[in-house]
């Protein structure tokens, strides 16, 4: 049937990408920016290609010499093999998987239930709004001391439980080992949710409603419309936020710092600790450069995964 | 002088040509119609026109020029969007104003301009109010005011009536031929819809994947096609174009359901074009046709009732033929019925497709 | 199989009345065109058919079921949107099965009907591609596949056809026609296209401001219409309507059409009625139906639109603008004087206060 024939030949052409704009309207937007591209390149890459030198030699800022001068303290990739060999090192990645591995999935799934729930109208939702968004306004360093605080031994949070329970509870968060790494992560939990909250709800928001009336029309439950239409729907996004709240999460510090001080002992030295704690206590900056190196890398391999994604999605329409 | 000329003009993107060595002159004056069905090329051109795009290959001078070099600011060419583009947070007043503001031309000449043309488009009682209050139709007049008031050279629509209600764009439509002619000025119109563009073209062009298969007046366009796709792009219901034999007297199709006395085919002749409402549809009487020969009768599919017209579907042989029948006559769907047409109201179609 | 009966069915949002107090009986198998211009109520009517909104009062029963209550998921309706609500996100395919899917059936019986419903709608060379890069002509069809291979009783489509290309759409009513045909499903069509309903309808409902007008056979509304706006919206163009005195003359009850200075006589059978009415009224004539005459309305011509098959010719201006629709080889040319009639039998009359025709006896 011609119709057909035309039809599918219509939808060939339908695949075509947009046309690009006129040659000299990229040239000017080029000479336009030239400025804000240079600043950048200089702010990003220059600290990069200092990093990268220093990481090569046994600089400190105690050796004497200025830091142009650090090829003098060549230790041709001896901090890297060191790296490798560092078991304080690789038990502060370990733990610092451990957290991200617990609080990105824990602030996903309630990020994920609360912008389900804020998806439809109720009353007081404006005034809710406001105080789930209030955690992310905190800085994280009173958040630090809020939950200090908090999980005294004589705190607040054992008082409650102790109120639930019906015994007195006195159990030692922050100095317990076993336990601080939990008091820390429900902290950043606690702090970040909003933020998942916010960023998928405008993914929730953007899923079509007349694909969601079909979807219904057609027989589909709740549940079933969440899991064939809302969540592929919002799977870029989901992405985003996810590759957003992995790096963000890795790199985990003042609140942190404030609660613990990376301990008891080094129960809760994560990567960023164990920097801060070299860099500042026994100053070997070479060394130090060596390893934010290699973080930069992997938290880079998760950064271009996420950008693709997102350049796939500008394709895709709705 | 705005008369608008393609010369060879040829545009890729990517893989895909979208506008085939595409020739042609829009005359000064001129309401001009590109036509053809989704992707043949019909936006494209008016983008070239415009200056949004480049051609890859030939030439487009406007009032004489070469432009292929001159950006779309300085063509002097005023566009209406299909989906208007109207600024929502301004009044229909600023944003019929807006060209002339940016243009900065002088504070008098504006009201002037801008009177003139709500009293063309009869909008001047909903100039104080955003698109947002506005009905498709009204906004439809604001976008085209818009285009209007800039004065230029020759203006540009890309279906600028289509997402409105089919009472309202046949009144449009109308609206828009007036405004055409009163303002004088080139118009350079793009359509889907057939009965619009054989309504409002001075001439048209019938686009198929991006080339030019005919240009003309709609009239006769539609009187001889130059070719069995521009047959079926004009006409509602469509031209019926079967294979032919020739016959005893004339011409046979259908397997003898329909014949034609007195019919000569040109040489090289297989397929012929017979427009529905050339076809002549009598019940059918035992061994007689109305023209005396004998043939075959043929059954009636379906029967359309329109009120002023009725379009009969027939199966004819293997195929299905469809007649339009002015007024309500009494025809029943399984009815048999006979068939015929005039000789001279038949076209002719060769191996290639092209009319003989 | 459904019939669906709509009783009293009132529908307000907030202040504003979309539809007011609606009776209609569609009958199981039938065709029903819900016809009128945009914001005249009939997708808010098939809203509440389908249950995505709830009638303000009134009742909906398909056959002897009331659906009060009843939600969406469950009224075994197909429906599809104007603008198709594919799953985009999905191939079509995957579109085609979702119904059967959600519904729990077993997979060899899924892929039989979506081979089916593919073949039918001539979708099959296409059932892997995604369905975010297809045309709408492509979407239009996977859009009533979804839909019909859940074989609904009771079919509800809201404009389908206004975003498809106009060639398309002549092609896409043969085929919903047949598919209608086939099923021998209810089927609930709403269109502001007066040309769409009378093409496919079995009855149009014709609606204006949430008010039904009319109800009848295409041929019903076009020769009999009840009343000044069914007249003006069925046909193409519509009814020509002529504002006018009904005088007593020796050629029994005629109207005085005033400016135009001819005085036509009125049908015997509507003498009765129009002298009991006595005011004003509106006398009317169809475009396709004029003649040219001797005597008669004598025009000039404003505007000639030559349309394919016929050509339409717009006489005179404002108030006393006429139309009619002829043969292309009528020759007329703008600023030529026509003298125009139309058979005495096709004149209908309306009362100019209240719009409503006025009917013999």
């Amino acid at each position: 049937m011609s119709a057909v024939t035309a039809t599918i030949a219509e939808d060939k052409m339908d695949a075509r990408t947009k046309p690009a704009t006129p040659n000299e309207g990229a040239r000017l937007g080029f000479r336009l920016t030239l400025p804000a591209q240079i600043l950048v390149l200089f702010i990003s890459a220059f600290p990069l290609l200092m990093q990268l030198y220093i990481s090569v030699t046994d600089w400190s800022p105690l050796s004497g010499v200025g830091w142009w001068n650090a090829w003098e303290m060549w230790n041709s990739f001896a901090n890297y093999t060191d790296l490798a060999a560092d078991t304080r090192f690789w038990s502060a990645l370990q733990r610092t998987a451990i957290v991200m591995l617990v609080c990105v999935p824990a602030e996903f799934l309630l990020g994920l239930a609360l912008a389900t729930l804020f998806a439809d109208d109720f009353p007081g939702k404006r005034i809710f709004y406001s105080i789930l968004l209030m955690p992310m306004m905190v800085v994280p360093a009173v958040a630090g001391y809020m939950f200090f605080m908090l999980f005294q031994s004589g705190g607040p949070v054992n008082d409650i439980l102790s109120r639930i329970v019906g015994t007195p509870v006195t159990i030692a968060w922050l100095s317990d080992p076993n336990l601080a790494l939990i008091a820390v992560m429900i902290a950043d939990i606690w702090q970040w949710t909003p933020l998942m909250f916010l960023i998928l709800l405008a993914g929730l928001v953007g899923v079509p409603e007349d694909q969601m009336k079909a979807a219904t029309l057609l027989g589909a439950n709740a549940w079933q419309r969440f899991t064939t239409i809302v969540l592929p729907k919002m799977k870029t996004i989901i992405i985003i936020a996810l590759a957003i709240r992995v790096i963000e999460n890795f790199k985990i510090f003042d609140t942190l710092y404030i609660m613990t001080g990376g301990g008891p002992g080094v129960a809760t030295e994560t990567i960023s600790v164990y920097i801060y704690k070299v860099t500042t206590q026994d100053l070997i900056w070479g060394y130090v450069a060596a390893i934010a190196l290699a973080i930069l890398i992997v938290l880079s391999i998760v950064a271009v995964y996420a950008m693709k994604r997102m350049a796939k999605s500008r394709e895709l329409p709705a | 002088m705005a008369d608008i000329i393609f010369r060879n003009v040829t545009k890729r993107y990517g893989a895909t040509l979208a506008v085939d060595d595409a020739s042609f002159t829009v005359n000064d004056n001129e309401f001009f119609c590109f036509f053809g069905p989704p992707l043949s090329g019909k936006s494209t051109i008016l983008r070239l026109v415009l200056g949004l795009e480049v051609p890859d290959q030939g030439e487009i001078l406007i009032g004489g020029k070469p432009v292929n070099a001159v950006s779309p600011a300085e063509r002097n060419v005023a566009m209406v969007f299909q989906n208007l583009a109207l600024f929502p947070h301004m009044s229909a007043r600023d944003n019929v104003r807006f060209p002339l503001v940016e243009r900065k031309v002088a504070e008098a000449e504006i009201e002037k301009r801008l009177a003139d043309v709500a009293a063309k488009l009869h909008i001047g009682h909903i100039l104080h109010k955003p698109p947002a209050q506005l009905s498709g139709g009204e906004r439809q007049r604001v976008a085209i005011a818009r285009a209007l008031v800039r004065d230029p050279a020759a203006y540009l629509m890309d279906d600028p009536i289509s997402a409105l209600d089919a009472r309202l764009r046949e009144e449009t439509r109308v609206e828009l031929k007036r405004i055409q002619r009163e303002l004088g000025k080139t118009l350079i119109y793009v359509t889907h819809d057939q009965e619009e563009a054989m309504s409002v073209a001075d001439r048209m062009a019938i686009l198929e994947n991006g080339r030019i298969r005919q240009i003309g007046a709609p009239a006769e366009i539609y009187d001889r096609p130059a070719s069995a796709y521009v047959a079926r792009m004009l006409g509602s219901p469509m031209m019926n174009i079967l294979p032919s034999v020739r016959s005893a007297d004339g011409l046979e199709a259908a397997e003898g359901a329909i014949r034609i006395a007195d019919a000569k085919a040109p040489a090289g002749a297989i397929e012929i074009g017979l427009r529905p409402e050339d076809l002549k549809v009598r019940p059918w009487t035992d061994n007689e046709m109305t023209d005396g020969s004998k043939g075959r009768p043929a059954r009636v599919f379906e029967v359309e009732p329109l009120g002023g017209y009725t379009v009969v579907t027939i199966e004819a042989g293997q195929a299905r033929v469809r007649a339009l029948l002015r007024g309500q006559p009494d025809i029943r769907p399984d009815a048999m019925v006979a068939i015929s047409c005039e000789p001279g109201r038949v076209h002719y179609f060769g191996q290639d497709g092209g009319a003989l | 199989m459904s019939a669906i009966h709509l009783q009293n069915l009132v529908k307000k949002f907030g202040d504003f009345t979309a539809l007011k107090t609606m009776d209609l009986e569609i009958a199981d198998g039938e065709f029903m065109a819900l016809l009128g211009p945009s914001g005249c109520g009939k997708s808010t009517t098939m809203n509440m058919i389908a249950g995505m909104e709830e009638p303000t009062s009134g009742k909906i029963l398909f056959g002897e079921r009331d659906m009060a209550g009843m939600p969406m998921g469950r009224r075994g309706v197909g429906f599809v949107f104007q603008n198709y609500a594919i799953f985009t996100h999905m191939t079509v395919r995957q579109n085609l099965a979702y119904g059967p899917k959600m519904r729990g059936a077993a997979k060899a019986e899924i892929d039989r009907r979506v081979g089916a419903i593919a073949e039918m709608l001539q979708l099959s060379p296409l059932l892997d591609r995604k369905a975010d890069r297809l045309s709408v002509n492509i979407l239009q069809r996977v859009a009533i596949g979804r839909s019909a291979i859940m074989e609904p009783a009771i079919f509800l489509l809201d404009e389908p056809l206004s975003n498809v290309d106009a060639a398309f759409r002549a092609v896409m009513r043969t085929e919903l026609k047949q598919l209608q045909r086939q099923f021998r499903q209810t089927m609930v069509y709403v269109t502001h296209d007066q040309l769409e309903a009378m093409t496919m309808a079995d009855r149009i409902a014709v609606m204006d401001h949430g008010v039904l007008q009319q109800v009848g056979t295409p041929l019903e509304v076009y020769n009999n219409p009840v009343n000044v706006f069914v007249a003006r919206f069925i046909g193409a163009p519509g009814m020509n309507l002529l504002k006018g005195k009904p005088a007593e003359s020796d050629r029994g009850l005629v109207v005085d059409l005033g400016p135009l200075g001819v005085t036509p006589p009125l049908p015997d059978e509507l003498a009765s009625a129009v002298r009991a009415a006595r005011g004003d009224v509106l006398y009317g004539f169809r475009p396709e139906q004029v003649a040219l005459t001797e005597r008669g309305l004598s025009m000039p011509v404003s505007f000639v639109e030559r349309i394919g098959a016929r050509t339409i010719v717009h006489l005179g201006q404002g108030e006393s603008a006429v139309k009619a629709v002829f043969e292309n080889d009528i020759g007329l040319s703008v600023g030529q004087t026509a003298v125009v009639a139309p058979p005495a039998s096709s004149v209908r009359v309306f009362d100019a206060a209240t719009g409503l025709a006025v009917k013999a006896g």
